[in-house]
């Protein structure tokens, strides 16, 4: 029965652009409006999981990250910022439009993920909040950890944040798809109060093809952030893209292609689920046009991509597309790939935004 | 990058499908069930068991039943057999039920333990290509079905009894992919038949975007009578298959080089049941090799493997005239050609479904015609001038 569901859900959904509506709702990550309060937040970084008077609560999916927050004329002055996901030493600065600060108190937290301000916002005018931590401009070599395929795994995912937290330089995971096993609510849900618990860094993520299994990738969207989005950590630029489907809609292909641009003389890290190709070819669990793989890691190497991280195999692998490092690191725990002595694992990445990738292990969990 | 796959499992993959295919005997048997037209020596032997078997079925066709053919979509699309015992063939239903079975069972044999190998590196290959030939084997049985109780509304079809040497064919062919900028080509291809090798070749050109497409290649005849020598043959055979390929993309920024091998059977239905007189089931299972290369700085130096796998169902158009031709649906898994795989939430595994045919109108013209829908949609047209088809 299970397995006759996930069939049907695999074939729907088919076309010319599977993606084409999962781009489109990427742009609505981060965009709200309650009584008389418009909430923009710069590059959907984050999403929204609750706007009311007096109160935004944001999930962040980046470091840092800017919000402009319009208050009508009729809103409260008191406001109680809370970002969940976010990097345990973030700081809110917060400022009018023109640039006047706005007071603001940290409130403590028990999570080192959860930030909570009480802020001072004034009716009738725009404010600008900014969330990072303090060193994101800096251009020191920093450690992050690549993660993917959890799914069905989730009840057993506090074991790889066990192992994560005696990495004391690791700043943040960096996820490549398939969170869970079919993307509903409650799935997710369960992923972030697990993730809440169990990590002391955040997770920054894209979508992958389980994540489509529920209206598309909805609540994804609604609970987690963007699928296909980037950001610049402290030099170096991480582009995530989802190629659940095995392509890259063209809309979400001329995003990266402007990210490529930005970043052509810097280091940059590009992830996605679907690798544009598999190494072992006979399988065939790459993109589902090899032309469209091939011009795809092209474009990369022609940009000067310096690392690029896929999930959907739960193994890993290690080898190069057109001459870039590439890494498959679906080692989350969902149904591993047997005879290949891997078992759950993440990745150590060290990298730095004046000398690129530094260096790539592999960190076994069980 | 090379696959660490062992190359023992490379030949279980293609030694299965050769097995399936010859799982029903006597290859290059006449057409009429008679056996004192063995066109290959080396056959007689499974003439004779194919003789015995057909002993025990019935040779006339049935009549045609307009209720067994509302069965044999609802529910007999789930249930094989159930068209054609409406219509009161039970030897086809008993043999397509029995079909249907072995192709489930052949979906669960590679299936599951792709499932609970996590589609492991160390044996994927022939598992893929057990689940396959499973799917292949459920998708020819439900085709046969619907085919058995619509068939004895028409006469069946005949192999063509000869094809030219020479084929000469222009064409169009119009791509709609969203990952790419061509969509309009020109074709030109050529075949040329000789005893028992035919060799192929067909350029595809986007003028405009210069996306270009040079295949040429051949296929050597190991069983059944070769095409300019098909009289008094059922069409059965079994090739195997050789390719070149050179595929630009200039827009993209680089160019594919491509070797392959493949086998591929073609076994006329009305073996398996008479019935069935005029169809045929087609599978072809091999594997590529494919290197990218990039102008300028970026460079690859990986070796991709691609494991090439086909069923179809088609049917002979021609009725022993100058019209000769077929048209098969088919589906197509490779995912290196115009149509792609599917793009679906499974990612890319699926590949291309498509209808195909090819006719000879008279001695000297024909045209071809193609439909495929993978991730891309793609047509072809083209005309044939034929070059010594005199029949």
């Amino acid at each position: 029965m299970r397995v006759g569901v996930m069939a049907a859900l695999v074939v729907a959904g088919c076309g010319m652009r599977p993606a084409e509506n999962r781009a489109i709702a990427d742009s609505k990550v981060g965009q709200a409006q309650q009584g008389g309060v418009t909430l923009s937040v710069a590059d959907g970084l984050a999403t929204v999981r609750a706007l009311a008077p007096g109160t935004l609560v944001l999930w962040g999916n980046a470091p840092a990250f800017t919000a402009r927050i319009d208050m009508g004329a009729q809103a409260p002055s008191d406001w109680l910022v809370t970002v969940r996901n976010a990097m345990p030493d973030a700081v809110l600065v917060a400022e009018e439009e023109g640039g006047a600060p706005l007071a603001q108190e940290a409130l403590p937290q028990a999570l080192p993920t959860v930030k909570v301000w009480r802020v001072a916002l004034r009716a009738g005018t725009t404010a600008r909040l900014s969330v990072a931590p303090p060193d994101s401009e800096s251009r020191e070599p920093f450690r992050f950890l690549a993660l993917a395929d959890v799914q069905e795994a989730l009840p057993r995912v506090g074991d790889i944040y066990a192992r994560m937290r005696r990495d004391d330089a690791a700043r943040f995971i960096l996820f490549a798809g398939d969170l869970t096993e079919s993307g509903t609510r409650d799935e997710l849900t369960e992923f972030q109060e697990r993730l809440e618990a169990g990590s002391r860094i955040p997770l920054y993520a894209t979508l992958g093809n389980h994540e489509t299994f529920t209206r598309d990738a909805a609540e994804y969207h609604a609970l987690v952030g963007r699928g296909s989005q980037s950001f610049v950590f402290k030099g170096v630029r991480f582009s995530v893209v989802d190629s659940s489907n095995g392509t890259l809609d063209p809309g979400v292909e001329e995003q990266l292609e402007g990210w490529l641009a930005d970043s052509r003389d810097g280091t940059h890290v590009v992830a996605m689920h679907v690798p544009p190709q598999d190494p072992v070819g006979l399988r065939g669990g790459g993109f589902a046009n090899r032309g469209e793989a091939a011009g795809l890691v092209g474009k990369m190497a022609r940009a000067g991509v310096d690392l690029t991280l896929y999930g959907h195999i739960h193994s890993y692998y290690s080898f190069a597309n057109a001459g870039i490092p590439a890494f498959i690191s679906g080692g989350g725990g969902a149904i591993p790939e047997t005879f290949d002595g891997v078992g759950r694992h993440y990745l150590s990445v060290d990298v730095s935004a004046d000398n690129g990738l530094q260096q790539a292990a592999l960190v076994r969990v069980d | 990058m090379v696959s660490e796959l062992p190359l023992r499992s490379r030949w279980g993959a293609v030694c299965l499908s050769g097995v399936l295919l010859f799982s029903t005997p006597g290859l290059a048997r006449g057409g009429d069930g008679s056996p004192e037209v063995p066109v290959d020596a080396p056959l007689q032997a499974h003439v004779g068991l194919s003789q015995q078997s057909l002993a025990q079925v019935p040779l006339e066709r049935p009549d045609f039943k307009p209720l067994a053919v509302v069965v044999a979509v609802v529910p007999g699309l789930l249930f094989h057999g159930l068209g054609p015992l409406v219509a009161g063939d039970s030897h086809t239903a008993k043999r397509l039920f029995a079909l249907e079975g072995a192709g489930l069972g052949l979906i669960a044999l590679g299936g599951v333990p792709i499932a609970l190998t996590g589609a492991s590196r160390r044996t994927i290959a022939p598992l893929y290509a057990v689940t396959l030939a499973g799917f292949s084997v459920l998708g020819i049985s439900a085709l046969a079905n619907l085919y058995a109780v619509t068939a004895p509304a028409f006469d069946a079809g005949v192999a063509p009894p000869l094809l030219p040497p020479l084929e000469l064919e222009v064409g169009y062919q119009y791509v709609n992919d969203a990952a790419f900028d061509y969509r309009h080509f020109l074709t030109v291809g050529a075949q040329a038949r000789f005893d028992s090798l035919r060799l192929l070749g067909a350029v595809r050109v986007d003028p405009s975007e210069g996306n270009t497409q040079v295949r040429l290649g051949g296929a050597w005849r190991l069983l059944g009578a070769p095409e300019r020598a098909l009289s008094g043959t059922d069409g059965s055979a079994l090739d195997v298959e050789a390719f070149g390929q050179f595929h630009r993309y200039p827009t993209e920024g680089f160019a594919l080089i491509s070797g392959e091998v493949a086998l591929r059977g073609r076994l006329a239905m009305s073996r398996f049941s008479p019935a069935m007189a005029g169809s045929f089931a087609e599978v072809s299972v091999g594997t590529s090799a494919e290197a990218y290369t990039y102008p300028g700085a970026v460079s690859d130096g990986n070796l991709h493997e691609q494991l090439l796998f086909t069923f179809g169902y088609g049917v002979w158009l021609g009725r022993g005239g100058p019209f000769r031709g077929e048209a098969m649906l088919y589906y197509d898994h490779r995912k290196d050609s115009f149509a792609g795989g599917i793009r679906s939430r499974g990612g890319g595994i699926v590949g291309a479904f498509g209808l195909k045919g090819r006719a000879l109108l008279t001695d000297d013209w024909g045209v071809a015609a193609e439909v495929q829908g993978g991730g891309a949609l793609v047509g072809r047209l083209s005309l044939i001038r034929a070059l010594g088809g005199e029949r």
